[in-house]
């Protein structure tokens, strides 16, 4: 479970990365992206990402700094398969993200 | 001088890249597909597909080893080497082996081994003769027909330029964080470059890390003067001073009974309370300069060579312990091995490694096609390609399509080969090197889009021919292996059936460029015409 918190923290912050994009914003909400949002995607996204490398290095050490990086490459991958064939998909997709994320982390806290 | 230096930087990048990259593709390649190795070699032994994991492995350990050596004192009392291989999470079987005598001319012993059942302690028939996966990890850095020290001299040469090429690579590509999850469809030679930059960039740590990490452990064949100089017998005193638990006694004939394995696995318990041992090995059973040597697996440390003793196989005595007083810098050589080697992977991490791995050659594909394609896009219509653009073509097909076909081919004679055949191993290496052969021939003969299709096709053909042929020539077949749970066996076979769908995926995309090429050039001239008229 651990695993999937970190990958969800990792996946949220790539797309938070790309959604901090004018160009993502715009195909994905169908308007402009002002700049106080893109500055709260980019400051949430930078969060996400360093939370995520932490919770990796702290349960595996080395081999959680590893597991960030296949976490990183996964997430980039999946991202720019969903932006650049099925871009209507990334609101739903985020929500799951989102999903995951809380309950990987009340699982965490709770076992 | 801005410009100047990002279009040296972008020459540099070009004919680094593209001097070194069949053979890149190959090492990567390869190297990709060991990170399954055992897995693989597993695939390729179905005489052991009905062994099942052992429940409370390590609890089981210390009788394991008792059992075996009892076995090798009846069977092999004399033999100068005994080897002991527990069950793994990786590979359930559990291995005996002891040296035969060597013949005269002979390097090295031959070792008869006994496969058991970790569960029963049955013994169970001897797989057929085969490399499995060992065969692409020794291709990965040996390049198989050539002789060790220049492939691996090879092997670090396209390493370095690959290490040249990368970095370069980030220093012109100037929308890196701008265009991370850009991949513009059908624009050409663009979307190539997108393809080149996506697989470069999601895992450009990875890809990084994999080339240092690769000429690190090559490193002392490199530059091994350093060693040199300080060491008077050179880099075998470095070697033997590093890791004392190999270094060789003079073998005595003094007989001496062999110590209870108990009181060696007392010590090795003590000093590690939750040790998971690997192998077993003990040298001169039964005289006095007798060694038992005992490796620990390394779990999820990033170090290659895990703990390990050395123990007199007649007194008990603890005469060395691997890594104990190891140097940061003999520290640092371990973990970029295990980085690179991965071999402290868990299921997950090892997916992730597949994934870069399949990422990196990804990159070195599009670099290559990418260059062949802005070529052609630069011909004028009545000019001729030049000798320079046919070759990169050929080669572009024969290394890119080449070699899954003679993967897929590789596993299909694993099963179709019959199993008395002398040298059988050999034979099915044999088959990888005539597939890919075959694919070179094809290649020479035209490396236009309608050849690239039927390699597509071809190799569609073979990769779905894998769970085809296992299925008729097994006891097992995916959905079988899917129902009783054997996830390794699944995987394999379910991976040809993707690699499958993916080439008949690029058969149909090919097939519709080529159409819309051709009524590209039909419709030509009519509207022409109309637009004269």
């Amino acid at each position: 479970m651990m695993e999937l918190l970190q990958f969800s923290l990792c996946f949220m912050a790539f797309n938070c990365f790309a959604l901090a994009k004018f160009n993502h914003f715009r195909e994905v909400f169908k308007k402009k992206l002002t700049d106080k949002q893109r500055h709260s995607f980019l400051a949430t996204g930078w969060i996400t990402i360093l939370l995520s490398l932490v919770l990796s290095v702290l349960s595996e050490g080395g081999y959680g700094a590893l597991l960030f990086c296949g976490y990183m490459a996964l997430s980039v991958l999946m991202l720019m398969i969903l932006y650049s064939f099925t871009v209507s998909w990334v609101k739903h997709i985020s929500i799951l993200n989102l999903s995951i994320l809380l309950l990987s982390c009340f699982s965490v806290m709770i076992f | 001088m801005k410009e100047n230096f990002f279009r040296s930087m972008t020459w540099l990048h070009t004919w680094v890249g593209l001097l070194v990259c069949w053979l890149l593709f190959l090492i990567f390649f390869a190297g990709t597909i060991s990170f399954f190795k055992d897995e693989i070699t597993y695939w390729f032994e179905p005489e052991t597909h009905t062994v099942t994991h052992q429940d409370n492995r390590l609890a089981k350990q210390r009788q394991q080893i008792n059992y075996a050596v009892e076995q090798l004192q009846n069977k092999a009392a004399d033999s100068s080497s005994w080897r002991i291989y527990l069950p793994e999470p990786r590979n359930p079987l559990y291995t005996y082996s002891y040296a035969e005598p060597k013949q005269s001319g002979q390097r090295r012993a031959k070792f008869t081994e006994t496969y058991l059942d970790p569960t029963t302690n049955e013994q169970i028939a001897p797989p057929r003769e085969t490399k499995g996966g060992y065969f692409f990890y020794r291709l990965h850095f040996d390049l198989h027909y050539i002789d060790v020290r220049t492939a691996r001299w090879l092997v670090c040469l396209a390493s370095l330029f690959m290490l040249i090429a990368l970095i370069t690579g980030v220093v012109i590509h100037k929308r890196i964080f701008k265009d991370m999850f850009s991949f513009r469809k059908n624009k050409g030679s663009r979307s190539w470059l997108d393809a080149h930059n996506v697989s470069s960039v999601l895992a450009l740590p990875f890809h990084i890390m994999i080339t240092y990490t690769g000429l690190i452990t090559l490193i002392f064949m490199v530059f091994p003067y350093p060693a040199q100089t300080v060491y008077e017998k050179g880099l075998q005193q470095m070697f033997n001073e590093a890791s004392p638990i190999r270094a060789r006694v003079e073998s005595s004939d003094v007989p001496a009974p062999l110590v209870s394995m108990n009181t060696i696995l007392d010590q090795v318990y003590t000093k590690s309370p939750d040790a998971d041992i690997g192998f077993f090995f003990i040298r001169d059973a039964n005289k006095e300069s007798s060694r038992v040597s005992v490796y620990l697996n390394t779990g999820k440390e990033v170090v290659d060579n895990g703990a390990a003793f050395l123990f007199s196989g007649s007194t008990g005595e603890l005469l060395a312990e691997q890594g104990k007083d190891w140097s940061a810098s003999a520290r640092f050589y371990d973990s970029m091995t295990a980085l690179h080697a991965g071999r402290l992977a868990s299921p997950l991490l090892r997916w992730l490694y597949f994934l870069c791995g399949i990422a990196g050659c990804a990159m070195i594909a599009t670099g290559c096609i990418m260059w062949a394609k802005r070529l052609r896009e630069r011909l004028k219509p009545q000019q001729q390609a030049g000798v320079g653009l046919k070759l990169v073509e050929t080669l572009n097909l024969a290394t890119l399509m080449g070699l899954p076909f003679a993967t897929a081919s590789f596993f299909i004679a694993n099963r179709l080969l019959p199993l008395e055949m002398v040298a059988r191993a050999d034979k099915e290496i044999l088959v990888f090197f005539l597939a890919w052969l075959a694919m070179t021939v094809l290649a020479i003969i035209s490396s236009s889009k309608r050849q690239w299709q039927l390699a597509a096709w071809l190799n569609a053909l073979v990769c779905f021919a894998v769970p085809l042929v296992n299925a008729m020539t097994t006891e097992g077949n995916w959905i079988s292996y899917l129902l009783t749970q054997k996830w390794t066996l699944f995987c394999v076979d379910f991976g040809f059936i993707i690699a499958g769908s993916l080439f008949i995926l690029q058969g149909k995309k090919l097939r519709t460029a080529s159409k819309k090429v051709s009524t590209r050039r039909f419709q030509k001239p009519k509207d022409l015409k109309e637009q004269q008229g």
